[in-house]
């Protein structure tokens, strides 16, 4: 499993840990059903806490992405649809933007400079 | 050699060889005993007898079972597009036969023109001779037949991704083998029943430190190699072995030429566990699971694989990582 974490990030470390798992399941490195590696060894390799990692799998647990199985570790649930995700919160932007009186042309004109 | 070579080679000397194994002991058949001494004890006095069926049954069982397995070899399976695959097909071909063949005829030698298989008695000169002969045949046959290295096959764009400033980027993986694991098991319930036998006086003498030592090196065995964990970062590549990884092999970045994945099988490389040579040209596959395999080349030539999911993620960062030592 691929993580990587920002250093210059603001976001909590735990909140981190969770979008780079999330990240590696969407690209499909790992399909339902497969197992996680253990959160101590992504605890070690990140030079981190184990209960940050914990706090970011249980986390990703309530969204329905991961399974805890007594004895048999952590595994895949489902794959987050990350192009339904992003629509959503894109349609939730447009909605507020709109509330402002800005319409999507300015929006993506928004985005451009932020990115 | 072709491979069809191979198996014609193999089918010839096979059959050659059985006949031998038939034909010797038929011409000698009536200067031999009936039931023939076919076992010695350790001092050479005869401790076992087959009939004269039975026996010529069993040498060619012995020898069959391997001719069997080496053709089927030829023609099947990838052991021979290695070149360790070839050296080794090459030599059991031949030392298999000198042994199967020396076999029989010190067993015919020592029967020859006796009344009663109980005088037969086996001078441990012959014992030696025998297997020095098959060791003489098999290595010399196995370096011949050996063939060219193996080609470096370097797929045309290894895996990479980009690092960002700033950015801590770790890879972790992790395989196991559930067979290997249940020999570790069953080997450790077998050390404390060994244990508890002794103990309990129902075993004793040298049967219990034979068993204690074989128990304990196939438990030691599957303990270590029926899991591996493997991290990459920026410090390298790291390779733990067991359930607890604390055994583990590191190599730097900086060792470190290029990465890759490929495929590759328990035939391929000769079975599980850590197989292959080290060395500069060498090429080491630790094997858990055919299929996925994370593949390093050293600076210095040799390769190392280590069979593991995800792989390509792993090899990527690796890549990466390398990359960036040789910008900087």
């Amino acid at each position: 499993m691929l993580l990587t974490l920002d250093l210059n990030d603001s976001r909590p470390l735990h909140e981190q840990v969770a979008g780079t798992i999330r990240r590696a399941i969407a690209d499909g490195s790992y399909a339902p059903g497969d197992r996680l590696p253990p959160a101590r060894d992504l605890a070690d390799a990140l030079g981190i806490n184990a209960n940050t990692v914990l706090r970011a799998l249980r986390e990703l647990r309530d969204e329905g992405l991961l399974e805890f199985r007594r004895g048999r570790g952590v595994s895949v649930l489902s794959r987050p649809d990350a192009r339904a995700v992003l629509a959503e919160a894109a349609r939730e932007l447009l909605a507020e933007a709109d509330r402002y009186g800005y319409g999507p042309e300015e929006v993506i004109h928004i985005i451009r400079e932020l990115s | 050699m072709t491979l069809r070579g191979r198996a014609t080679l193999a089918l010839i000397w096979g059959v050659f060889v059985t006949a031998v194994l038939i034909g010797v002991p038929l011409v000698f058949r009536d200067r031999l005993p009936d039931p023939l001494a076919t076992h010695w004890n350790g001092t050479g006095v005869p401790d076992g007898h087959m009939s004269f069926a039975a026996n010529l049954l069993f040498t060619l069982l012995f020898w069959g079972v391997a001719w069997i397995v080496l053709m089927v070899l030829a023609l099947r399976g990838p052991t021979l597009s290695t070149r360790l695959g070839r050296g080794c097909w090459c030599g059991f071909l031949f030392g298999w036969a000198v042994l199967s063949v020396g076999m029989q005829g010190s067993t015919l030698y020592v029967n020859l023109d006796l009344a009663d298989w109980r005088q037969a008695t086996l001078p441990t000169w012959q014992v030696i001779a025998v297997i020095v002969a098959a060791v003489a045949t098999g290595v010399p046959a196995g370096l011949l037949g050996r063939g060219g290295p193996d080609p470096h096959h370097d797929p045309a764009s290894p895996p990479i991704m980009r690092l960002r400033p700033g950015q801590r980027a770790v890879w972790v993986s992790r395989t196991t083998n559930h067979w290997l694991a249940g020999l570790f098991l069953v080997a450790l319930v077998g050390v404390l029943a060994t244990a508890v036998l002794a103990v309990t006086g129902v075993m004793s003498g040298g049967a219990v430190w034979i068993n204690l030592a074989a128990l304990s090196a196939a438990a030691l065995l599957g303990f270590g190699t029926c899991s591996v964990r493997v991290r990459v970062d920026a410090d390298g590549l790291r390779v733990g072995f067991g359930p607890l990884g604390r055994i583990a092999r590191h190599t730097p970045v900086d060792r470190i030429e290029s990465a890759w994945v490929e495929t590759r099988s328990p035939a391929e490389v000769g079975g599980w566990g850590v197989r292959g040579l080290p060395g500069a040209g060498g090429r080491v596959t630790f094997m858990l699971r055919g299929g996925e395999c994370l593949v390093i080349r050293r600076v210095t030539g040799g390769e190392f694989a280590v069979s593991v999911d995800d792989a390509r993620n792993g090899a990527a960062l690796l890549n990466a990582y390398v990359a960036e030592r040789v910008d900087s």
